[in-house]
């Protein structure tokens, strides 16, 4: 197990909030990942596309009722002078790190949760001619109880490869998906186990997409050491394409998306080949001949 | 709790009124005859003809994926 101290000491700047800032060796390694499940998006020829740091609440109904207890909102104060001016004359902050707000303005948008929310929102309307895949990265925001560095953080990097298809592209994606990360895995010696897995469900006993995703192979995560999802295949079958009208060969598109988790990679590379970066494996070279096998 | 057989002919019932007409061994949510939405209320009803709860936390893949499926998995308790 890697501690904070030598995570620390690689360029980790660790708020007790469950945020992380990174600075050398990790930087560079940071990069390096992303740039190597580029290389891996490159093997559909995903399309790059990059987002606000925000959702529209209003797009995310069914998201907010099945993960309030991990929702972040991005709140502002009431523009009105005299409340801004309350504000500015109060306390603003006090003793505790609570700023004392005073009348905010309505909450109208949600910090994203997983960084494909927007592709289907982007591509709401499309009648697609072909599978379509699409490439993203953003900043995500999930409140946990619980933070610990690169492994469980409020605010962490999210990669996703998305495939907009027919259930069957969509099936073919994933399978390649997840043979591509393990030739990944495997070339810079990070091994993992697919696993089954649930998504964290507000009150799941009777939560519909809790109950599927327990009879259903709907989502399965690349565990490292036992315990730690690296990345997830997710299928979604139709349910964004009904939500956005998005179809594909005279139905609703079926969706997937293959996501990693940028800062649980680097905590896994750095456990498994330690603290010295001369020791650690060559990133762009994995990804290349895990796309070219 | 009913015999396996009122449990079946229920449960038949309850499939046909959202998927239509299908055997008992019709793969129903691997087909997406029936989804997620489903799930609650098939739970609630096997609970009630069982006479037993259903630990949702021991659900396996396929459970629900059929008629034969579920008897095979909730039929009448032994």
């Amino acid at each position: 197990m890697t501690g904070l101290a030598e995570l620390t000491g690689l360029g980790l700047r660790w708020e007790t909030s469950g945020q992380a800032g990174l600075t050398g060796p990790l930087l560079a390694l940071a990069d390096g990942c992303d740039r190597a499940f580029r290389t891996i998006a490159s093997r559909w020829h995903a399309q790059e596309e990059a987002y606000p740091m925000t959702l529209p609440a209003a797009s995310l109904g069914g998201h907010l009722r099945s993960f309030p207890h991990q929702v972040t909102f991005a709140a502002a104060l009431d523009p009105a002078d005299a409340n801004l001016a309350g504000f500015a004359d109060g306390p603003v902050v006090d003793a505790s790190g609570t700023v004392a707000l005073t009348g905010t303005a309505p909450v109208t948008e949600v910090l994203t949760p997983a960084a494909c929310h927007h592709v289907y929102r982007a591509h709401r309307g499309e009648r697609l001619a072909q599978a379509t895949y699409v490439t993203t990265r953003s900043t995500c925001f999930r409140r946990e109880r619980q933070y610990e560095p690169l492994r469980r953080q409020w605010t962490f990097a999210m990669r996703e490869i998305v495939c907009l298809g027919t259930a069957e592209e969509t099936a073919s994606f994933l399978d390649e998906a997840c043979t591509m990360t393990d030739r990944f895995a495997g070339l810079v010696d990070v091994p993992v186990d697919w696993v089954a897995a649930t998504d964290t469900f507000f009150r799941p006993d009777r939560h519909p997409g809790h109950l599927l995703q327990r009879i259903q192979a709907v989502k399965h995560e690349a565990v490292y050491g036992g315990s730690l999802a690296l990345g997830s295949a997710n299928l979604h079958h139709d349910h964004f394409g009904s939500a956005y009208d998005i179809t594909r060969g005279g139905g609703r598109a079926s969706t997937a998306c293959l996501a990693f988790g940028l800062e649980r990679w680097l905590y896994a590379l750095v456990d498994r080949h330690g603290l010295d970066p001369a020791g650690w494996p060559d990133l762009d070279a994995a990804a290349m001949r895990a796309v070219a096998r | 709790m009913r015999s396996d057989t009122e449990i079946r002919a229920q449960l038949r019932t309850f499939v046909r009124r959202h998927a239509g007409d299908v055997t008992d061994d019709t793969p129903l949510f691997t087909l997406r005859l029936l989804r997620s939405v489903h799930l609650p209320e098939l739970i609630i009803l096997l609970e009630r003809l069982r006479g037993a709860p259903i630990d949702v936390e021991q659900l396996r893949m396929g459970d629900f994926d059929g008629i034969d499926a579920m008897m095979a998995r909730f039929g009448s308790l032994p």
